[in-house]
């Protein structure tokens, strides 16, 4: 069956036009993803207007190359210059630089390179493997566990989007708000549209999407006259050779930790909306925990490069993974996906694998692809790089910001997207000058019809709300939902305070009883496993005296990746 | 001096606005069908964003105005670039009907680079030619490559 589709799949991605398309994809992911300012969200969403003449499967090969290619861009000048080009790189960053400072730019080059293509790879092939089991195990999910795994992917996304909670909820609720404005989908009628007809229809994503990311980010990026007249990069990066074969055998050396931090990497993107910004910083912790020489961390060892590249490009297929299954987001940039594919009047779901499977597959592979694709343009994009570093930011923003224009007018052919465009780029800048996240947001508007839809199924079939807490599935997302509203707090205080002891226990236990609901054979065994893990934390923190230690870790935060 | 916080204002600008989408929601129609009806949905995100504002009000408010960030004194030069950007895109947009895209498009860029960057003559000269190959660039690839009929504009439809 697997063969059979891939074999189908690969007759619909492998032609010389989608291939064209994807490494053009690719070239423009790595560019855009090695200017710092520039995120692979606004990278991936300003290609999508370009898709709209293309099929399906042409359409998203182009933007998961976008989406591959941006992944592995900020590497480049994260190693040449410091500066990561995405919050995806900090931590390439942290033993890239100085082994370029210390005369090895083409060997950190060529280690950051290579671990996100064997990171990329390896996330694909789960991507291709995992995603239909777990389409299967969301085939079990009714209306009133879908609703509460949205409630889960908003709550989650707004804790790990900085120190403040209540702006990220708000955030969620208000990306909420913005998508039940128009008609709504059940019973078509027109709401909040204050009495105009151009509401009636609601705001179209893209527009509201271009609008709070791309807009407000470029005029985030110009808002000071000094920085927004120099070139890109005041520290000029400059051409340097990949020293491939030095790098495949220090990458030899480390497979261990290349594999760990890709299964971290594909992990941390199947939850849903945590992206690359978090992966890489926790795959580099890892690393260096399970280093022979730890003190090496940070002064440029391979190790660090490799865990960091690794675990950012396989979060792609992670991400992937709950977005085909379930169809849910697994971050900010597959929530654009998800738009991209409504957009192209393709809905994932459990069901989806299953019904379409090649075009199911095509993406998988699509993804498969990219990863060789960002292999072999690498080279072309570093030149392109060094190139478009000379140009200063304001520049770009002014021809970006036309480009925007154009680009959500031909989604409709109405002006009235450009008007959309403009009020959501001023509120996405208020927002991130008044520090609310945009990224609970997005995915607000993108799940907000999703949750309603739901929620209403789950009425028409009973109007017990007690269904939402007895369901198995509906009580695991309700309970790691509330675990992910305090997270921030257990972050905040985890060392300092006695509770945060219990944090870790309190989920494991709490998570145990919907599993043991479930029925069946394995779910039971882990709810066990986690039951016997939850106690012996207890114990073990019971038996030192429920000592405080400092964590050394680094705080982690969901930035736009 | 500022007795009051910036997050307080936006917690009481939250909380209006949940009052006046609350009081549309009465005007949202109500139908025979349906398990739900349209406007519970909508009230149900309110009642959440108003516990929320509530929430964030209260925060703001114990944490005094001590915390106020004061950017008033260099508001205007603080926030001059994005200002001056968002209002040629709403000119852009204004007169769009009448430009077109890429006139309208053309003069927009060229504004912006010359609002933004430095005005010398050479700049201004390469913020023209800047202006004209991009959004000619991207008119023509819209327009031919992937036939998407942009606003003509007055101007350029009398030709």
């Amino acid at each position: 069956m697997l063969i059979e589709n891939v074999i189908g799949a690969f007759g619909e991605v492998v032609q010389i036009k989608i291939l064209l398309l994807m490494a053009l994809g690719v070239l423009s992911g790595l560019i855009a993803g090695a200017i710092p300012g520039f995120t692979i969200t606004m990278a991936v969403v300003l290609t999508l207007p370009f898709t709209f003449g293309l099929s399906t499967v042409e359409g998203l090969s182009t933007m998961i190359g976008v989406f591959v290619g941006g992944l592995s861009g900020g590497l480049m000048s994260g190693i040449l210059t410091g500066i990561p080009g995405t919050p995806s790189s900090v931590a390439t960053t942290f033993d890239g630089f100085p082994m370029a400072r210390k005369g090895r730019p083409g060997l950190a080059l060529g280690i950051g390179v290579w671990s996100s293509f064997l990171g990329g790879i390896l996330s694909a092939i789960l991507l291709m493997t995992l995603a239909p089991q777990l389409a299967r195990i969301g085939l079990e999910f009714g209306p009133w566990d879908y609703f509460s795994l949205v409630l889960f992917a908003l709550t989650i996304t707004a804790s790990l989007a900085g120190e403040n909670l209540v702006k990220g909820l708000i955030a969620g609720a208000l990306g909420l708000l913005v998508a039940s404005i128009g008609e709504d989908d059940i019973n078509g009628v027109a709401r909040f549209n204050f009495g105009t007809d151009t509401l009636k229809q609601g705001f179209a994503f893209l527009p509201v999407l271009v609008g709070l990311f791309a807009f407000s980010q470029l005029m985030n990026d110009v808002q000071d006259n000094t920085t927004a007249r120099k070139p890109l990069m005041e520290k000029g990066a400059k051409a340097v050779r990949v020293e491939h074969l030095a790098a495949l055998r220090a990458i030899a050396g480390n497979w261990i930790n290349l594999i760990r931090s890709s299964l971290i990497g594909v992990f941390t993107g199947i939850l849903p909306a945590a992206g690359g910004s978090i992966s890489n910083i926790l795959a580099y912790d890892q690393a260096k925990k399970a280093s022979k020489r730890p003190q090496d961390f940070g002064t440029g060892c391979a190790e660090g490069i490799v865990a960091s590249e690794a675990a950012n490009n396989a979060t792609a297929g992670g991400a992937l993974i709950t977005m085909m299954a379930l169809g849910i987001p697994g971050d900010i940039v597959t929530a654009v996906m998800l738009g991209a594919l409504l957009i192209h009047d393709v809905v994932p779901s459990p069901s989806f694998i299953g019904d379409q499977p090649v075009l199911a597959y095509s993406i998988f592979l699509a993804f498969f692809l990219a990863n060789f694709l960002m292999l072999g343009t690498q080279a072309i994009a570093l030149r392109a790089f060094l190139m478009v570093t000379r140009i200063p930011m304001y520049m770009l923003a002014g021809v970006i910001l036309a480009y925007c224009a154009i680009g959500v007018f031909a989604l409709h052919n109405v002006t009235f997207d450009i008007w959309t465009l403009f009020w959501f780029g001023m509120l996405g800048y208020v927002m991130r000058q008044l520090g609310f996240p945009l990224a609970p947001m997005i995915l607000g508007v993108v799940l907000g019809g999703i949750a309603e839809v739901n929620l209403s199924r789950a009425l028409a079939i009973s109007d017990d709300l007690g269904l939402f807490i007895t369901r198995p599935w509906s009580l695991f997302f309700l309970i790691i939902a509330i675990f992910s509203m305090v997270f921030p707090w257990y972050q905040k205080h985890r060392g300092r305070k006695i509770w945060t002891l219990g944090f870790l226990p309190a989920l494991c236990l709490s998570l145990a009883p919907p599993l043991f609901m479930m029925g069946g054979i394995p779910r039971p065994i882990v709810a066990g496993m986690l039951l016997a893990i939850g106690a012996w934390l207890l114990v073990s923190r019971h038996r030192q005296g429920w000592k405080l230690e400092l964590p050394e870790e680094h705080e982690v935060h969901l930035e736009e990746t | 001096m500022n007795t009051i916080n910036r997050d307080t204002v936006v917690a009481v600008f939250l909380l209006l606005m949940c009052g006046v989408f609350y009081g549309a929601s009465f005007q949202i129609e109500q139908t025979s069908y349906g398990t739900i009806g349209a406007d519970v949905w909508p009230r149900l995100i309110l009642g959440v964003l108003f516990v929320l504002s509530a929430v964030y009000l209260f925060q703001s408010v114990r944490k005094g105005p001590g915390k106020t960030v004061t950017h008033e004194a260099g508001f205007l030069s603080r926030y001059r670039n994005a200002i001056l950007c968002y209002g040629l895109f709403l000119a852009f947009l204004l007169t769009l009907e009448f430009l077109g895209m890429l006139l309208g498009g053309i003069a927009f860029v060229f504004l912006a680079l010359s609002v933004l960057g430095e005005r010398t003559p050479w700049q201004l000269a390469v913020h023209a030619m800047v202006a004209v190959v991009s959004v000619g660039a991207m008119w023509a690839i819209f327009t031919f490559a992937l036939r998407v009929i942009l606003p003509e504009g007055e101007i350029l439809s009398i030709w």
